[in-house]
């Protein structure tokens, strides 16, 4: 048995080792709860009002990808107001959800956040787990900081809660050197758009980038607010039916359309920006989030790349409906540090604050005294709120949870083998039906 | 005649079997402004493969977790396979009563989706201040390799005859040193076989990082990593595919570096 | 010279069972307990947790309220879990003839070669190489006009207009190819380590008498590399069963849920949906479902060796 006797050195060293490195474990946890404890030290329960000068606030987020733009913002308000964000990104916003439902059952519970407005948020305000911000929202409508617009998305029951993370506008992007290729402008009317995916298709261009996963909603937005912007909102409400021939009459625009071969394939693997570098589709119906996409990747507004806002299908409507987006960032009502989070959301709103948040993204931003350096968002914010254009809520939070996610599968299937679209539409009725009458 | 068959067989298939690793080296080697789904196929190689690589590493601060990501894959499946070896040990060798039972009952912990059970382990280890500790991570990472670790283990002990332990019974060994000085040497590949598996299997862990860790020097590495690639701001794909081939480094450095371990001859010849 | 695998020796063991019972219970039991605890405190705990939601609806907030059975009859009365059970189904069968076979065979040919690991080495690759690159890649390759389209029409073949992952049952084929791509060598490796634990006497003897190639594959080495083979095939049946990250990242379950796996379809109503009841009784059925499966399995080839 001797051989069994030989490595017996060797492995009291990795022994010795791995009890080393356990130890190194155990000390980074103890760091870390000191961290996590951070921004909160002072305003502990048995610190009654006391509220801290300075420190860090953790800070959760579904857009994990933006660290760096937070990074900016968290350095501009430590000097500001004394107070850094640590930052923890979740890059599944559906894994990011139920983490933050259940941390609300902890001692961890998310002292900032963002979330989605809609039904997400109604379900924390039921629960009484977000702050009631309806001060903060006075303070800045009185100043300006805040749109009156705004305020119907963050009232549940006739009080705010969150501020605005973000709004972006969805328009149509498209690329300058394919415009320019086939002398094309920004079309003033739909038959315009329309002759304009005719001349691009038949060179076997698909005019527009649309997807089956996730953002399958967006051309079903489009068209249906572009057509009967009442009706999309009925449809929202559970006041009209999926069924409706209105909605049939669209999804048949629709189905036609993809027929054309106005659309690229649905499960193109690139990244949306890379798509318009790359010239493989002209156009791309995105909100305006994108623009800092496709600065990141070093292309430039009104060379590379430019946008206008979609004429509406029906030529009769008073005012183009524009689709907006607008999501919350939030204080847990239980946070330990809930105070201070609170000072933050107010020194979140100023114009100074917004106009590093929208320049570090490039994005256009919902406070309208912050001065955004691009300039056609710069004006894309200004015409927004004109006469001109209608806001219409995007589907994706129009909708409530449960006939959202139906109809996100049923619109993919519908974009992949367009035909008949009455079984679908039946489909997220039934959906609809369920959701309705549980009410 | 057969003697050229085998490695050209071998070799060709290899060669296919390279093909999407090659895509993603070519890929990773552009530059995102020169990146195009029309010409993936097109070689490249060089320095732009190095900027990008520096890219993903300084936009996802990857340096901060990529210490406690080699902490919780080297111990995790260290603990891991003697735990389950000593499973294996107890049912094969020890005939642990009903061991058919607690067999199943461990491995039965590989059954359960792990995404149901991501939730209440949240919750439990924030009620028992785990989370967000490296510990946290390390027992977490220990447990979910225990089920794979007690398999092989139990199945390749059945393999080592009967009297191997009655000898060492007469020769008066207590069970811990048959296990520790016995059968542990004698199952080196398969110890091995297990550590690497585990390893990198908890290195491209993103699930269990992401439910129960949140600062950046607890959190590992594909959390991090795969922020990168998201709805709001992603980065470009070149970008993306350079960090997933970084960090994919040591795990297929860890694989070269054991392949002698698995040639003829020094497996269990040497017995 | 051969203290490995010589069952016939340890049927007629120089100790009798009863007294080996007696002398090692206890240590048997230290020896079982760590594994036995830990599993059980973090795997089995959080999962009793779900068997209650299963009988509740609860969307992450609040208290669940009790629902009785109504998730289950939900669950059953759907028609999209049909689709799931059928490709799940496929998932098992592809795992087990694909990525096994392919193992395997890699494993005869390479295990007793020169340079044999080097060989291997292709193969293993894949499974070192992270999630995010490998779900990016064959995203790459299989969209519509991707790299496998170009290729194909590259080289003259035919398939190069076939729209990989959006036709059903199209797409969980070409999936359970990209998955086979990564578990391949790891099976292989688990078939090495078997092979490699074979004695040199038996197989030489073989040898002697004129066996050779599938002859001495299939009365020395097949039946001697049972143990692994077990392992290898038990695992894959529970990992197919499981199936959810590769079809999550490629498709989604889509389009239109025609590629999903019932790990998909309880991941979409649990995390997507938000309701967690439901999915949590999928998630039940499927623990059942491989539970039967394993148990089957693993009871049949662990107890014609040795009754443990």
């Amino acid at each position: 048995m001797k051989l069994t006797y030989k490595n017996t050195r060797r492995k009291s060293v990795i022994a010795s080792l791995a009890a080393g490195a356990l130890l190194l474990a155990a000390c980074g946890g103890d760091d870390d709860d000191g961290d996590t404890a951070g921004g909160g030290e002072p305003a502990g329960e048995s610190g009654g009002e006391q509220v801290a000068e300075s420190g860090t606030i953790n800070f959760y987020t579904d857009k994990a990808a933006w660290e760096p733009q937070f990074d900016e913002v968290s350095a501009a308000s430590e000097e500001a107001v004394g107070f850094d964000l640590n930052f923890s990104g979740y890059s599944d916003a559906n894994a990011y959800s139920a983490f933050i439902k259940q941390a609300f059952r902890t001692d961890e519970k998310p002292s900032l956040f963002t979330w989605h407005t809609g039904q997400p948020l109604k379900e924390l305000v039921d629960e009484g787990l977000v702050a009631n911000t309806s001060d903060l929202w006075a303070d800045a409508l009185g100043n300006g900081d805040l749109p009156a617009d705004l305020e119907q998305y963050y009232t549940v029951d006739g009080e705010q809660y969150c501020v605005p993370l973000l709004v972006a506008y969805w328009v149509m992007y498209y690329s300058t050197d394919i415009f320019e290729q086939y002398n094309l402008t920004p079309p003033q009317t739909w038959d315009e758009l329309i002759q304009i995916a005719d001349t691009l298709a038949a060179d076997g261009i698909p005019a527009f980038w649309h997807t089956n996963v996730l953002f399958s909603f967006v051309w079903f937005q489009t068209l249906l607010a572009g057509t009967d912007p009442d009706l999309y909102q009925r449809l929202s409400t559970g006041e009209a039916s999926y069924t409706d021939p209105g909605v049939v009459e669209v999804m048949e625009m629709w189905g036609d359309m993809i027929d054309k071969g106005y659309f690229s394939a649905p499960d193109m693997a690139d990244d949306p920006q890379t798509i318009l570098k790359n010239g493989d589709v002209a156009m791309l119906n995105f909100g305006t989030f994108f623009t800092g996409q496709l600065n990141s990747i070093d292309l430039v507004s009104g060379e590379d790349y430019d946008f206008f806002i979609i004429p509406a299908v029906n030529p009769d409507l008073g005012a183009t409906p524009l689709i907006f987006e607008t999501g919350p960032l939030c204080v847990a009502e239980e946070a330990n540090d809930r105070a201070e989070a609170m000072n933050y959301l107010d020194w979140w709103l100023t114009a100074d604050a917004q106009t590093t948040w929208a320049n570090s993204r490039g994005d256009v931003s919902f406070n309208p005294n912050a001065e955004v350096q691009d300039e056609r968002l710069a004006a894309l914010g200004v015409e927004a709120s004109t006469d001109s254009y209608q806001l219409i809520e995007r589907y994706f939070e129009a909708t409530p949870t449960s006939i959202l996610f139906t109809a996100l599968d049923a619109f993919g299937q519908f974009v992949t083998d367009p035909g008949d679209p009455m079984p679908i539409l039946e489909t997220i009725q039934a959906e609809a039906d369920a959701h309705w009458g549980s009410q | 005649m057969t003697r050229f068959v085998r490695p050209a067989f071998l070799g060709l298939l290899g060669l296919v079997w390279l093909t999407p690793i090659y895509l993603i080296v070519v890929n990773a080697s552009r530059l995102p402004s020169e990146y195009s789904s029309r010409s993936v196929w097109k070689p490249a190689f060089g320095p732009d493969l190095w900027q990008n690589m520096t890219d993903a590493w300084e936009r996802a601060d990857l340096s901060a977790s990529a210490l406690s990501t080699a902490i919780y894959s080297v111990l995790g499946p260290l603990i891991a396979v003697l735990i389950g070896a000593a499973v294996g040990f107890a049912i094969v060798a020890l005939r642990l009563p009903h061991g058919f039972f607690w067999f199943v009952l461990v491995f039965g912990g590989t059954i359960f989706p792990l995404q149901m059970i991501l939730m209440p382990l949240f919750v439990g280890y924030a009620e028992t201040g785990l989370y967000n500790t490296r510990l946290g991570l390390i027992l977490v990472y220990t447990v979910i390799a225990v089920p794979f670790s007690a398999f092989v283990m139990r199945n390749f002990f059945s393999g080592i005859a009967r009297h191997v332990f009655e000898a060492a019974v007469v020769d008066g060994a207590t069970t811990w040193r048959i296990f520790w000085r016995i059968y542990l040497p004698m199952s080196a590949s398969a110890l091995v076989a297990i550590f690497i598996l585990q390893a990198t299997f908890i290195w491209n862990d993103l699930l269990l990082g992401l439910t129960l860790s949140q600062s950046s020097d607890v959190r590992p590495l594909m959390p991090a990593l795969t922020a990168l690639q998201s709805t709001y701001g992603g980065s470009a794909m070149p970008t993306v595919l350079a960090g997933g081939l970084l960090v994919s480094l040591p795990t297929v450095v860890l694989f070269l570096a054991t392949q002698r371990i698995f040639s003829r001859g020094l497996a269990l010849g040497q017995f | 010279m051969t203290l490995l695998r010589q069952p016939e020796r340890a049927a007629t063991s120089a100790l009798p069972a009863p007294r080996a019972r007696s002398t090692y219970r206890w240590s048997a039991w230290g020896f079982t307990a760590p594994g036995v605890l830990i599993v059980a405190v973090l795997l089995y705990l959080p999962f009793l947790w779900t068997t209650y939601l299963s009988f509740t609806r609860y969307n992450g907030l609040g208290a669940p309220e009790w629902l009785g059975l109504a998730n289950y009859e939900q669950m059953f009365s759907d028609p999209a879990l049909l689709t799931s059970l059928r490709n799940t189904a496929l998932w098992v069968v592809g795992t087990i003839v694909v990525p096994v076979g392919l193992g395997l065979l890699i494993a005869v040919l390479t295990y007793d070669m020169r340079f044999g690991s080097w060989f291997r080495l292709p193969f293993l690759i894949p499974y070192a190489i992270s999630g995010v690159a490998v779900g990016i890649i064959w995203s790459f390759v299989l969209q519509t006009d991707g790299a496998l389209s170009q290729a194909l029409s590259f080289l003259g073949l035919p398939g190069s207009d076939s729209r990989w992952l959006l036709d059903a049952p199209l797409n969980t084929f070409v999936m359970i190819g990209a998955a086979a791509w990564q578990a391949s060598g790891v099976n292989a490796l688990l078939f090495v380590i078997g092979l490699q634990s074979i004695p040199k006497e038996p197989v030489e003897a073989a040898r002697v008498d004129g066996a050779s190639g599938v002859r001495l594959f299939r009365s020395i080495l097949w039946p001697m590399l049972r143990p692994l083979t077990t392992v290898v095939i038990g695992l894959s049946i529970v990992a197919s069963l499981k199936t959810f990250d590769i079809v999550w990242v490629m498709t989604e379950g889509g389009p239109g849920r025609s590629s999903e796996t019932l790990a998909v379809t309880m991941y979409r109503e649990t995390f997507v949906r938000t309701e967690y009841g439901l999915g949590a009784a999928i998630s039940v059925f499927l623990t059942v479902v491989t539970l039967i499966a394993s148990i089957t399995y693993l009871r049949r080839q662990l107890s014609e060796r040795r009754a443990v």
